[in-house]
């Protein structure tokens, strides 16, 4: 499998420092996405980005070509988020809330093609249930409802970048659609 | 087909794994029951929100200096030595190899550790000693065996077992009598297989 990424990672481990530049653009945002979803807070996230790239650089001579390159770039920085998220303690996703909503980030203020202010304010009313919802769901469906609808990575890539069984996955992906058709239910009546 | 089945396959098929006949199970059982129908509404619904909820809807972005962030961040490029990477690729030999060099230079660091004289034997009141030079005097009989490190030996009387003498000189007189054999070594290499062959014979004696 002789890809973009196996190329990049190969040409870097010889030392080429713009080949892995290249690594980080690929990557960097879908891997903030993830850490945003997953933490809620900007500044985490990044953090969580920079960490990410630091270790992927450190093991670089371990990565297994026969691996996908996403899939491995994923689990370190899905496993790092995860880490984050353990460590909090119990007060802090409160004020990560507080400080950092959808809305006060720009999100509503984006423009959507044609539509009135009152479909935009109700998909981003959706929106914000949902990402309210699936913030309320526990790490280990959280992470799994992010690859999935985020990330849009398929089960099998999800069991991969997880280490865990398809069918695991896919029960949490079951259980967590569920929890969202409640939640938007719930918001609709 | 019951609703809690059905369930179970309408998820199946929003993963887009549901085998085609459980399809048409799925499909004849929505045709007939109305709570399943609106169930199952919901949940493509509930899957159409989820992604277009999080399909690009990303307005925070990560910083544009991040690139830049991170490779000034990374530690200075390794060095990617060909003898490192072969000691990681191989740690049974890289272990059996630096256990062969710790083995070997002990040994010649007590080859040559200093230069003090060495006698050993069973029976040394009989020989006497001056300087770095040892003698077996005219008219004594050393019983047993008598070895001499780093000193010379001179041999006027007799010795009724081996003589070793390591990293020195023997002299034997025209009087002198040694009943077993006379070794002389003088290199390193000699010795260690002097010192194997000590290990091996203190074994087999053992046994």
């Amino acid at each position: 499998m002789d890809n973009l990424e196996t190329r990049l990672v190969k040409l870097a481990l010889k030392g080429d420092q713009r080949a892995f530049a290249e690594i980080v653009d690929l990557y960097k945002d879908r891997i903030f996405h993830l850490a945003y979803r997953m933490l809620s807070n900007r500044h985490e996230a990044e953090d969580v980005v920079q960490e990410t790239f630091l270790r992927v650089y450190r093991n670089l001579d371990r990565y297994d070509p026969g691996q996908k390159f996403s899939t491995w770039i994923y689990r370190i920085g899905t496993n790092l988020s995860i880490d984050r998220l353990r460590k909090r303690k119990p007060t802090y996703s409160l004020d990560a809330e507080i400080g950092d909503q959808d809305g006060a980030d720009g999100y509503a203020l984006i423009p959507g093609d044609n539509r009135t202010p009152e479909t935009e304010y109700m998909i981003s009313e959706t929106r914000t249930t949902i990402h309210e919802a699936i913030d309320d769901l526990p790490p280990k469906y959280k992470t799994v409802m992010i690859l999935r609808y985020l990330q849009e990575l398929s089960l099998q890539e999800i069991s991969d970048v997880l280490d865990m069984p398809v069918t695991t996955i896919k029960t949490r992906v079951h259980r967590g659609r569920e929890f969202l058709r409640k939640k938007l239910e719930s918001q609709n009546h | 087909m019951e609703c809690k089945q059905a369930v179970s396959f309408m998820h199946d098929y929003l993963d887009g794994d549901l085998p085609s006949e459980q399809a048409r199970e799925l499909k004849s059982h929505l045709d007939n029951c109305f709570e399943c129908r609106a169930a199952f509404r919901r949940l493509e619904e509930t899957e159409m929100m989820l992604f277009a909820a999080n399909r690009k809807s990303e307005a925070v972005s990560v910083s544009d200096d991040m690139t830049d962030r991170i490779m000034s961040f990374l530690p200075q490029p390794k060095k990617h030595n060909p003898a490192w990477n072969w000691v990681r690729r191989h740690p049974a030999l890289t272990a059996a190899a630096a256990f062969i060099l710790i083995m070997l230079g002990t040994s010649i660091n007590f080859w040559n550790a200093d230069n003090q004289l060495v006698v050993r034997g069973s029976d040394l009141e009989r020989v006497q000693v001056a300087g770095n030079t040892v003698i077996v005097p005219e008219g004594t009989t050393v019983s047993g065996d008598l070895t001499i490190e780093r000193g010379k030996l001179e041999i006027y009387g007799e010795v009724e077992g081996n003589v070793t003498v390591i990293d020195g000189s023997a002299y034997q007189a025209s009087t002198a009598r040694v009943a077993g054999q006379v070794k002389d070594i003088n290199q390193a290499f000699d010795w260690v297989w002097y010192k194997l062959g000590n290990i091996v014979s203190e074994v087999a004696y053992r046994q």
